[in-house]
């Protein structure tokens, strides 16, 4: 059925039922999600889902914007997962987030919290058994060694003589006058109940559950008094005030601080020490000025390379199929595999180059050498997809302007470097600018081969040969030691704005935007 | 019915058959434990745990399995109060990363249950003074040799390097000493120690010292002497434990350096489990190994989903019980962890025997120490780096020992305060 230049498989009510299920659906689901991350307290990913299922609606069950009915999944899809997570990236870039500073204040005040019981010097503890006593929460404490027993209240400690408890097989009492012990269903409930609960001893100390079976005698050495946002120390009398960077610290000695702690704003200073500490700033550099390099290395080989392929092949040559197949092969393994196999035919002892060669180079080992080995890969990786494309340009360049120049008397060398190059880098230079920037992110290729390796811990060095400012941030906020994501979002940062702007300003030069003007 | 209404009907429709969807919350009383393993230690609890259901009464117990160590890892780094596990069987450096980040909770144990264990192993386990976990099985690793190619145990290093230089073109060695298990940090502290270099000091009373390192002149000419042939690896010790395992299965490496976990696959292979640490340079001396364990580790998430003491039970009625160990550990073929249950009948000639190696030359895996970055790396990223600044680039053993003996004493100095 057609009308106005459209076609329409289904029409009528039957669509618009079948529009209105569809988006149900899509609703259900969406508002199932809403309510599990505000059950998690996530409220802002509940509110963005929501708010995306009030659009869904509006725009796909009122006559509100046709357009939009096109673009609606992706602008939702574009700020749920390109725009939220740079707003967020940016947002912690200005956060002390790192090892020791992940959770929230008010989690950390009750992490604290927990932390301020400690047990009695003495080491006390007793076999318990939960229960009521005169309808309160109750322990029936058994010390097997002096064989005491008592039962704990909230408020007090009531001695049990030894003949009025019955003991099981272990010597723990099982029962008492007055005491109703929980059975087995009621413990699910008792758990809320009783943890945490302090059952008396003696005026220094309380009995804490730990576990339904024992009770330790411990003492609470910690007091957060909230008016004051402070902790003190209720055997020392120290206190500990929010240091302004995520930790409570003691006044006298900022060094010394509770944990845990969590992340607290501190603004720009995650940027100033990009700049002035050295640990960060040095090696900063280095791998800025590698992955540069890369990067435009790697256009340069993987171009030329493909470009040189296209042109050989160019021309009506026999079996010219079988070999497009062959080159585009490359392209068509998953470049995991692709770098997991050169990794090992790089290895030094028993890796195939070194076999083939008759050497002994230790590829992964030398700075120099590993970065050969990089290039290699990327350029064994890359030269597919810049076949195919230089291929697909050349037959766009009109073989009128080559048969002209060639009339006129230019040579092959000279039709290809005034005529046939100059077209080409028009055609492809978004595709190249486009490559440079995503090589200068290539974490996969880095990650996998050489790790960002070789890096000489030795001599306190912090990023590798090899290790291109992506996979160098990757380390800083996910290596084995401390893992600072504050600053790895700053980099990120730095990172994403070198990238624009590299692009936008090769774009320019290019002129290529002017052609869409 | 025209269409403004249709659509008005429409929207209404959808927004009750959606609201419709959400489920109130249940308010009733959690009463099930999930614990997080690896993809060795889950599916061998789960079938414990299956067995015997009440091990903390009125609770059930979920074993949730991870595809690997380092997934389960990245899973634990990455869990939120909704779906992160009530307890995690994982590794003891896990402990200071996840108290500072409070992501691990703290527990005491009685001391009848202290009892059960070798007190060195909580130290594993202890950040800051608090107790993190139970001990639940140990890890570490011991020497075997190739009856087929050296017929008895050696008495020193030395024995060893000359063992592989007489028999290295008969045989066709491809190398003398290789580390298959543990990789060329943990696995090769054996073999430093051999040499003369521990990550940390030890007085005679057990106690660790501080402001000293090893003895970097007295290492660094062992190494020359020993590992060397002038400025070249003599091929003894690899710089790598790249198909050491492989090569020592084919019968071309007389020694290995083996993992408690993987001793099965030596036996399939015929191997005598004839373990022992690694021998010194002076003979009656070994190599220390680290002797650590894994530990079962309480998280905070168990107090938010309401499970504390019931997890705290789980703790010490099964992870830290006789029972427990030797219905798990007949599974998952680890040294146990607790006392009673490695007398047990049932534990294997291979796992007393990396116990017996252990009780000669083990330490304590010392997270603190360990994973201090204070002195410019830590030992894990250190230590590979100096047998392949050595052995592959040629540098000066001497030299490159001083600047690990500096390293490792900083670190060491530097994590005292994480103890």
């Amino acid at each position: 059925m057609t009308g106005k230049n459209m076609t329409y498989l289904i029409r009528g009510k039957v669509a618009f039922v079948i529009k209105v299920i569809f988006v149900t659906l899509i609703a259900s689901i969406l508002l199932l999600l809403a309510q599990s991350a505000f059950a998690q307290r996530e409220y802002v990913i509940s509110g963005f889902l929501a708010i995306s299922v009030l659009l869904l609606a509006l725009t796909y069950l009122s006559k509100i914007s046709i357009p939009l009915k096109f673009f609606i999944p992706g602008i939702l899809l574009l700020t749920a997962f390109v725009i939220g997570p740079i707003l967020y990236t940016v947002t912690m870039s200005g956060f002390n987030y790192k090892t020791g500073n992940i959770i929230s204040k008010e989690e950390a005040i009750v992490q604290i919290k927990v932390r301020a019981i400690e047990a009695a010097p003495s080491g006390l503890s007793f076999d318990v058994k939960l229960g009521r006593y005169d309808g309160e929460p109750a322990i029936l404490a058994s010390d097997i060694n002096t064989s005491e027993y008592f039962i704990s209240t909230l408020d007090a400690r009531i001695p049990l003589v030894a003949s009025s408890v019955t003991l099981n097989e272990f010597g723990v009492a099982v029962e008492a006058p007055n005491f109703a012990p929980l059975n087995d269903s009621e413990f699910a409930t008792a758990d809320k109940e009783f943890t945490g609960t302090r059952f008396a001893f003696d005026d220094q100390y309380f009995i804490a559950l730990e576990g339904f079976e024992a009770g330790v005698v411990s003492q609470q050495v910690l007091e957060f008094i909230p008016e004051k946002d402070q902790f003190k120390n209720l055997l020392t009398g120290a206190i500990y005030t929010d240091n302004g960077r995520g930790n409570y610290a003691l006044a006298e000695d900022k060094g010394v601080i509770l944990e845990p702690g969590w992340r607290a704003p501190i603004w720009f200073e995650n940027y100033v020490n990009i700049v002035s500490d050295p640990r960060v700033r040095e090696p900063l550099i280095r791998v800025f000025i590698w992955t540069v390099a890369f990067a435009f290395l790697t256009v340069l080989t993987t171009f030329a390379l493909g470009l040189l392929l296209a042109l050989a092949l160019n021309k009506p040559i026999r079996g010219r199929r079988i070999y497009r197949s062959i080159l585009v092969l490359p392209y068509a393994m998953p470049s995991v595999m692709s770098i997991l196999i050169w990794g090992g035919m790089f290895n030094t002892e028993f890796g195939a180059i070194n076999t083939l060669l008759g050497t002994d180079i230790a590829w992964f080992s030398d700075p120099n050498f590993a970065r050969v080995a990089v290039i290699l890969v990327n350029l064994w990786l890359g030269f597919p997809y810049f076949y195919l494309i230089s291929s697909g340009s050349l037959q766009a360049i009109p073989s009128e302007l080559m048969e002209a120049a060639a009339i006129d008397g230019a040579n092959p060398r000279q039709i290809f470097r005034k005529i046939t190059l100059p077209l080409l880098l028009q055609i492809l230079s978004p595709l190249l600018i486009a490559s440079f920037a995503f090589n200068f992110n290539n974490f996969n290729l880095i990650f996998l081969l050489t790790g960002g390796g070789p890096r000489n811990e030795l001599d306190g060095e912090i990023a590798g040969a090899t290790d291109i400012l992506i996979s160098y941030t990757y380390k800083i906020a996910f290596g084995s030691g401390t893992q600072d994501l504050g600053l790895a979002s700053a980099i990120s940062l730095i990172i994403f704005i070198l990238v624009a702007s590299i692009s936008l300003y090769s774009l320019r030069k290019s002129k290529v935007l002017e052609t869409f003007a | 019915m025209n269409t403004k209404r249709f659509g008005f009907a429409g929207v209404l429709a959808a927004f009750a058959l959606a609201v419709s969807t959400l489920v109130a919350p249940s308010a009733s009383a959690n009463t099930q434990i999930v614990v997080w393993a690896d993809e060795s230690r889950g599916p061998n609890l789960t079938k414990v745990i299956a067995a015997k259901g009440d091990w903390v009464p009125g609770f059930t117990v979920k074993v949730v399995t991870f595809s690997s160590f380092d997934a389960l890892k990245d899973a634990f780094d990455k869990a939120t109060d909704a779906s992160g596990p009530d307890i995690v069987v994982g590794g003891n450096d896990w402990v200071p990363t996840g108290a500072k980040s409070g992501k691990l909770a703290p527990l005491t144990l009685t001391a009848a249950v202290k009892a059960r264990f070798n007190q060195t192993q909580f130290v594993d386990l202890t950040y800051k003074g608090k107790l993190y976990g139970v001990p639940v099985d140990i890890n570490n690793v011991a020497m075997i040799y190739n009856t087929k190619l050296v017929s008895t145990a050696p008495k020193t290093f030395g024995e060893m390097v000359s063992n592989y230089k007489s028999l290295k073109a008969s045989k066709g060695l491809k190398a003398g000493l290789c580390i298959a298990g543990g990789g060329m940090s943990w696995g090769a502290h054996s073999v430093f120690s051999a040499l003369g270099a521990d990550a940390y000091q030890f007085n005679s009373r057990g106690g660790i010292v501080y402001g000293r390192a090893f003895n970097a002149t007295t290492f660094g000419k062992n190494v020359r002497t020993y590992l060397m042939d002038g400025k070249k690896s003599n091929g003894f010790f690899p710089a790598t434990d790249t198909g050491c395992k492989d090569n020592f299965l084919a019968g071309t490496v007389p020694y290995a350096v083996i993992g408690n976990w993987e001793w099965a696959d030596y036996v399939a292979k015929g191997f005598t489990m004839n373990l022992m640490p690694v021998p010194g340079v002076v003979d009656g001396t070994y190599g220390k190994m680290f002797g650590s364990v894994s530990g079962a580790l309480l998280t905070t998430f168990a107090a938010k989903h309401g499970v504390e003491s019931a997890a705290k039970s789980l703790l010490t009625n099964f992870f830290a019980s006789t029972d427990g160990q030797v219905r798990y550990q007949a599974f998952e073929k680890r040294p146990p962890a607790e006392k009673g249950a490695q007398a047990d009948a049932t534990v294997s000639a291979a796992q007393r025997g990396f116990g017996s190696a252990a009780s000669l030359a083990g330490i304590p895996q010392i997270g603190a120490f360990l994973n201090s970055n204070k002195g410019g790396a830590n030992y894990w990223d250190s230590a590979p780096a100096y047998w392949t600044a050595v052995l592959i680039d040629g540098k000066d053993a001497v030299k490159e020992a001083s600047k690990l003996a500096s390293i490792w004493r900083t670190n060491t100095d530097g994590g005292r305060g994480d103890l």
